[in-house]
Parts: structure tokens; C-alpha cells; sequence
């Protein structure tokens, strides 16, 4: 494959940014960032289960029989979101207790097995990893700027910690899950403008 | 055929080697999972008996030990806080019950002469999150604290009986569910609380 590492980068966290030019894994976006740390959590484990399914398929690639490949993907993606939930409930139990199902349902995100279909099936091995990896990279950034605003806004605090010397009205709404949906549409059509040819030189 | 034993033999070991590994994860964390259920149990009776269920594993367990006494009844362990004196001040009633999707696990807290409601927390139930999982929330729950209850108390939603509490919107069959089991508490348990904390 003719694509370095620094394209991997470039387009995962960037160009062809999962949730925001993809519009991938949009159903954890919107529950889970209500608090940063919520999300980071969230991010982390996300990017943990696309890097180590990336490169799990990507080194069984050859060994997968074509026909029943899906089957395969899941088998694994979910074993290692298994790992994950299990991990956060005997070491986060409180992180555990906010994420609730979310942490089970990064078996359905459509990132991962969008990055093992289309990407860790016919690439090597560590290449794939790095697309994983930076495939939730990218997911998790997303995830921070819009908790990021939402906390902001919502509780007057950044990572939990009550930002001193502000005193303004907290917005409720953007507690609520249809805030992240007002910040993911406006960052989707910032990200649409930026990258859309531009009109009257239609090629 | 050669090809369908492979695909078969394949997916047998494909899963066999992912089922070890999960089940070698899950029997070495089990204990810290079981451990950390126990001080969230801890909490929701702290909660109820109306101690502080705030603080880290270490502070919760040392309150807990302090100051809740378990007596054995036939509707399972109420657990007693007593004051300094020995006398006590509040009892957390285990309760189970059908919620929507599953069973519900809890307790309520009533107080000494058993005609207040001191707390309701949920140790356990499989309710819709963001929907029926809402009866985790305080703003529900603290409706409950202070209501005058007897065994033949029946709690409604809406005014009833001079206190108010409300339902979860979008949550009716949750939120009666609740009501079901706490009426049931209080009509079939509540008696036998007097027997088994009254000798």
C-alpha cells in the first residue's frame, strides 16, 4: 500500500474524521458527552478496542475465510469490549456506573468494524494498528471538544473542576442529549464547508 | 468440503481461544467487581438510614461498620442505625419486586417508629437507561423522603394525601412498577418489620 503513516494520521484525525466527515459512532457522541471525563473514558476505550481489533484482523487476514469474515470481526471486536467493560467495572466502577450500557455499545459503533471492512482486511498488520489507533484518536478528540462545550456551558467546569471567577447562567439544554446534537451539526457543516469544493467551480 | 471444515474448524478456534481469554480476565478482576458491588450496596443503605454515602471505599466501609447493625428477619436482613445510646433511629427494609424489564433490588428507609419514609435507593434493577433508569436519579427518589406511611398507606402519583410525587415522564410503566412494590412492601413487610425489630 503506497499510504505512510502520516497519511494515516492526516486522514483519521483530520481529512476523513470518523464522526465528523464519516458520521460514524454519532449515537455514543451524543450520550456520553455530557462530562469530559465521561468522554475520555469513553475515547480510550474506543481507541483501545479499534487498535487491538485492527490489528488482531489485520493478522488473521489471511486466515479469515471470506464468507464468514463479519462473523469473525464481531467475535473479536466484542471480545475485547468485554475486556474493556470488564476492566472499567473492577477499576472505574463510578466511570463505569456513568457510562452505563455505553461501554457494551461500542460493540455496535460502526467505527470499528467500518475500520476493519474497510481498511485492517487488506493491510499489514501494524499499519492497520495506527489507522485503529488513530481512527479513535480522531473519535476522541470529537468527543472532548464537544464535552468540552457542553460541560463549559452546561455545569461551568472543565474536567470536573469548577471554573473560579464565572458566574453566568448554566445553559440546561446543553446538559441535554439535544445539545450535542446543535454542536455536532454545526461542527459537521464547519467540516463540510472546509472540505466541499468550492461553489460556482464545480468540477 | 475441505473448505467448509476449514471455515467451521476456524470459527471453533477462533472463539475458543477469544473465550479463554475473556474467561481468564473476568475470574481475575470478579473479586474487585464483587467487592466494589458490596460498598455500592453499603452506600445505597447509608443512603436510606440517612448517613452520608459519600467518600471512598475505605470511608464507606468503616461508616458502615460503625454505625448499621443487621438483624435477620424473614424478609430478609433489615439493617439498624442506632444513636450513641443504643436506641434506634432508622431501619433500611430490603425489597424485591417486578420492575418493566426485570427484577428491581432495594431498600427503603423508614424511621424509628416506623410511620416516616426516610430514603429509597435501587440497588439493582435492568430499567430503559435515560428513561425508567431515571428512578436512580435523586430529584425522583428524594419525593420519597419524609412521606407518612402505614400498612395500609397506598402511595399514588399526583396529590395524594396531602404529598406529591411524581412520576418519570416518558417512564409511566417503571414508574408504577415502583409504586406496586413499595405499596406491597408496605401492606406485607412493613408488619413484620415491627416483629423482627420489636423482638
Amino acid at each position: 500500500m503506497a499510504e505512510g503513516l502520516r497519511q494515516v494520521i492526516s486522514r483519521n484525525v483530520w481529512k476523513d474524521n470518523q464522526v465528523l466527515r464519516q458520521i460514524l459512532g454519532i449515537c455514543s457522541s451524543l450520550a456520553v458527552t455530557n462530562l469530559m471525563t465521561n468522554s475520555l473514558v469513553m475515547g480510550l476505550g474506543l481507541t483501545f478496542v479499534t487498535t487491538l481489533s485492527s490489528l488482531t484482523i489485520s493478522m488473521l487476514r489471511n486466515l479469515i475465510p471470506h464468507r464468514i469474515r463479519m462473523i469473525v470481526q464481531t467475535l473479536i471486536i466484542a471480545s475485547y469490549v468485554i475486556l474493556v467493560d470488564i476492566f472499567l467495572k473492577a477499576n472505574l466502577p463510578d466511570i463505569s456506573k456513568a457510562l452505563g450500557p455505553y461501554v457494551g455499545l461500542i460493540i455496535t459503533n460502526c467505527i470499528i468494524m467500518g475500520r476493519a471492512e474497510a481498511y485492517a482486511q487488506k493491510n499489514p498488520p501494524l499499519l492497520s494498528a495506527a489507522d485503529g489507533l488513530f481512527a479513535g484518536i480522531g473519535y476522541t478528540l470529537v468527543l472532548l471538544i464537544i464535552a468540552f462545550i457542553r460541560e463549559f456551558l452546561g455545569f461551568g467546569s472543565v474536567f470536573g473542576w469548577q471554573i473560579p471567577f464565572l458566574n453566568f447562567e448554566k445553559w440546561t439544554i446543553m446538559v441535554m442529549p439535544p445539545a450535542a446534537f446543535f454542536i455536532i451539526g454545526v461542527l459537521i457543516w464547519v467540516m463540510a464547508n472546509l472540505f466541499a469544493p468550492k461553489s460556482g467551480k464545480k468540477s | 468440503m475441505k473448505n467448509a471444515f476449514y471455515t467451521v474448524g476456524f470459527m471453533l478456534a477462533v472463539s475458543a481461544v477469544f473465550a479463554l481469554v475473556l474467561s481468564l480476565a473476568n475470574a481475575f478482576y470478579l473479586p474487585t467487581i464483587e467487592a466494589n458491588d458490596q460498598i455500592d450496596e453499603m452506600r445505597d443503605i447509608l443512603y436510606v438510614l440517612r448517613l452520608d454515602p459519600d467518600g471512598d471505599a475505605d470511608a464507606i466501609l468503616a461508616r458502615y461498620n460503625d454505625a448499621v447493625e443487621t438483624i435477620s428477619s424473614p424478609i430478609g436482613d433489615i439493617h439498624a442505625r442506632r444513636d450513641e445510646g443504643g436506641a434506634p433511629v432508622t431501619y433500611a427494609v430490603p425489597f424485591t419486586g417486578a420492575g418493566l424489564w426485570g427484577s428491581m433490588r432495594g431498600y427503603i428507609g423508614v424511621n424509628a417508629e416506623l410511620d416516616e419514609m426516610t430514603g429509597l435507593a435501587f440497588t439493582e434493577h435492568s430499567e430503559t437507561p435515560g428513561l425508567g433508569g431515571r428512578i436512580d436519579e435523586l430529584v425522583y427518589r428524594e419525593q420519597f423522603i419524609g412521606l407518612p406511611i402505614a400498612s395500609d398507606t397506598r402511595l399514588a402519583y399526583g396529590a395524594a394525601g396531602g404529598e406529591t410525587i411524581d412520576a418519570i415522564t416518558g417512564a409511566t410503566s417503571t414508574s408504577n412498577a415502583v409504586l406496586s412494590i413499595l405499596n406491597r412492601v408496605l401492606s406485607d413487610n412493613l408488619p413484620e418489620v415491627e416483629v423482627a425489630v420489636n423482638g
